[in-house]
């Protein structure tokens, strides 16, 4: 009888990031979800056309402030793509080792703030404290904490520092123990757990029609990941598994996202074993040679894909991005339909929106 | 699907024992800080530690500096101006100005540097009463007490080097890219010998013209040349282009 059109949002403790989720409630039931986003746009790709290759990629940092290691990543790789230049071994893994840093840490934004969705506060602390390390590796590595700019066109911006290594190997041991007390924080919890099970469930066909990426989409059965199944740099010569849950609901994504953290500790492990010695940075050219170019890589949040068209100058024609959160969100409607108004947190938190890229 | 780790997690009660766990931690935590300090950091008059390579507000060393104008080419948010100071020992020299209010610390100025004056200083406080106030002028921005840590090298290798297997030849930019003259442009005008921020161009005779006038045409001196470009821009007839070495 009484339909009624609820606006959450802009401000809104469950809208990390400005944007609107309009809900339509019956009694307390959802009917019908329209996401509406465009609050933070700022003309990125617009300015990007004004700017030359290597001024692009601080900016790239800007596109998302947990995911700044990998959005660069993705413009430097589009860039190289362009250049026909190939990255020196070395480069290649320690852009990996900064990859997952940068994977862990953003998983561990996204836990402190699902954290606080749910009312719980030590989440919040805890993972907010062990995130802290790997922010002070990010220091080490290249003397910023969340806009990096390290990655370059042809390479990275420095070679390891002096006992890196070391400070990362203490890092991740140290971490993956206290991984294990998160997890007993959340799955011991039977609060946690009856809010996240069953809630926001799609199913392996329907993450497909709905373009869902990253977590979003392994957390419903879907087997794919662009590390592994289009490798770049050195991700195939590592052995790792790919997270993969059936459960399609909130709790299957939040497994993935832990299993990840796992998965990235693995990786670093490997990568700093086997990294060679050599150079890391081959010097790119200033001009791009005309033509039209795209490169995806996995992105903390999904599959991320830059479009370039140049023109053969020192600055690009079209610089098009595609945002796994773009997408995602578009499905939000799908995920929190016949779910409770109480539900809507714990459903989009694990979506782990990030505007900067999604308005771009 | 299997998860490799998560599964490891335990399913059985005694699981539950965590919560006793937590009760240890505390309880060393409660021993370790009697015997210490606090972990806690009073922070406006204790700091935490940060390496000397931190990219805070950018700084230069104003001897150093030629004045070549690459830092405020390559600067992203186009903070960077050059203006004209009258120093006590260098005389009317041009050096660069920040606006740090603008600046978003991405180290390229100190990384394009080719003399290396522009550093990257760990400062990092730089609140102000006005936007007047932050915009540094050369001599705010030198920074006590800065060392070669501060530094941003570029070790670049040429792609053509690494397919021949040479590897321990790192370069950039400044060493090995030379402006190259199309001499049929050339009206000898000699702007590119007075730009030149480092004396590298030298105006030499090559010869007369009908009406018995010198024809003169830059010689560059590939050892002294930083390629800041300046003789590229200024020519009036485009005769000069930077050639890139790959």
């Amino acid at each position: 009888m009484s339909k009624m059109w609820v606006t959450m949002g802009p401000q809104h403790p469950f809208s990390h990031g400005l944007w609107t989720l309009k809900v339509q409630v019956d009694g307390e039931v959802i009917q019908d979800a329209e996401p509406v986003i465009g609050y933070l746009h700022r003309g990125w790709e617009k300015e990007c056309e004004n700017r030359t290759y290597p001024q692009i990629i601080p900016m790239a940092d800007r596109l998302c402030y947990s995911a700044s290691m990998t959005w660069s990543h993705l413009y430097c790789k589009v860039a190289e793509e362009a250049m026909e230049i190939e990255v020196p071994e070395r480069a290649q893994y320690i852009r990996v080792i900064a990859d997952e840093i940068c994977r862990i840490q953003s998983h561990l934004m996204w836990l402190a703030a699902m954290g606080t969705d749910l009312g719980n506060l030590t989440i919040f602390l805890w993972a907010l404290r062990e995130r802290e390390w790997f922010l002070d590796l990010n220091v080490k590595l290249c003397g910023q904490r969340l806009t990096t700019n390290f990655p370059r066109i042809g390479g990275v911006r420095n070679d390891m520092p002096y006992l890196f290594e070391r400070d990362l190997m203490r890092v991740v041991d140290l971490f993956e123990k206290r991984l294990w007390d998160i997890i007993a924080l959340t799955d011991d919890n039977a609060i946690f757990m009856s809010r996240m099970q069953g809630v926001g469930h799609v199913t392996r066909k329907e993450a497909a029609n709905l373009g869902l990426t990253g977590p979003s989409m392994r957390g419903c059965g879907v087997n794919f990941d662009v590390r592994r199944d289009d490798p770049y740099m050195v991700y195939d010569e590592l052995d790792w598994e790919v997270a993969v849950c059936d459960d399609g609901d909130s709790y299957g994504r939040y497994k993935v996202r832990i299993e990840e953290m796992f998965q990235s500790c693995e990786i670093i492990r490997q990568a700093v074993a086997k990294m060679p010695d050599g150079p890391t940075r081959v010097k790119a050219p200033r001009n791009v040679p005309e033509g039209t170019h795209v490169a995806r890589l996995e992105d903390p949040r999904g599959e991320s894909l830059m479009y370039l068209v140049s023109d053969g100058t020192d600055r690009p024609y079209r610089l098009k991005v595609r945002s796994p959160i773009f997408v995602n969100v578009s499905a939000s409607k799908r995920l929190v339909q016949g779910g409770r108004m109480a539900d809507v947190p714990a459903i989009m938190g694990t979506i782990d929106m990030c505007l900067g890229e999604t308005d771009r | 699907m299997a998860m490799k780790y998560l599964d490891k997690y335990p399913k059985n009660n005694s699981r539950h024992l965590w919560v006793l766990k937590s009760f240890y931690t505390t309880f060393k935590q409660i021993i370790k800080t009697t015997r210490h300090r606090p972990v806690t950091i009073m922070y406006p008059y204790e700091k935490e530690w940060i390496p000397d390579y931190y990219r805070g507000r950018p700084g230069l060393v104003f001897d150093k500096c030629v004045g070549c104008g690459i830092c405020e080419r390559i600067c992203p948010t186009t903070c960077i101006e050059m203006v004209e100071v009258d120093d006590a020992k260098a005389g009317k020299v041009v050096r660069p100005q920040v606006n740090v209010g603008r600046c978003m610390m991405c180290g390229y100025c100190a990384e394009y540097c080719p003399t290396k004056a522009m550093i990257t200083t760990p400062e990092y406080e730089l609140a102000a009463y006005t936007r007047e106030g932050l915009i540094f002028d050369p001599y705010q921005l030198a920074y006590e007490g800065h060392n070669e840590e501060m530094q941003v090298h570029m070790h670049e290798h040429l792609l053509s080097d690494l397919q021949k297997g040479i590897t321990d030849n790192p370069v950039n930019a400044s060493l090995v890219d030379r402006p190259a003259l199309d001499d049929a442009k050339c009206i000898g005008c000699s702007r590119c010998a007075k730009e030149c921020p480092v004396g590298a161009v030298e105006m030499i005779v090559v010869g007369e013209n009908d009406k018995g006038k010198p024809i003169k045409r830059p010689k560059f001196d590939e050892a002294k040349c930083i390629a800041c470009e300046k003789c590229v821009m200024i020519c009036p007839k485009d005769a000069l282009a930077l050639k890139e070495v790959l």
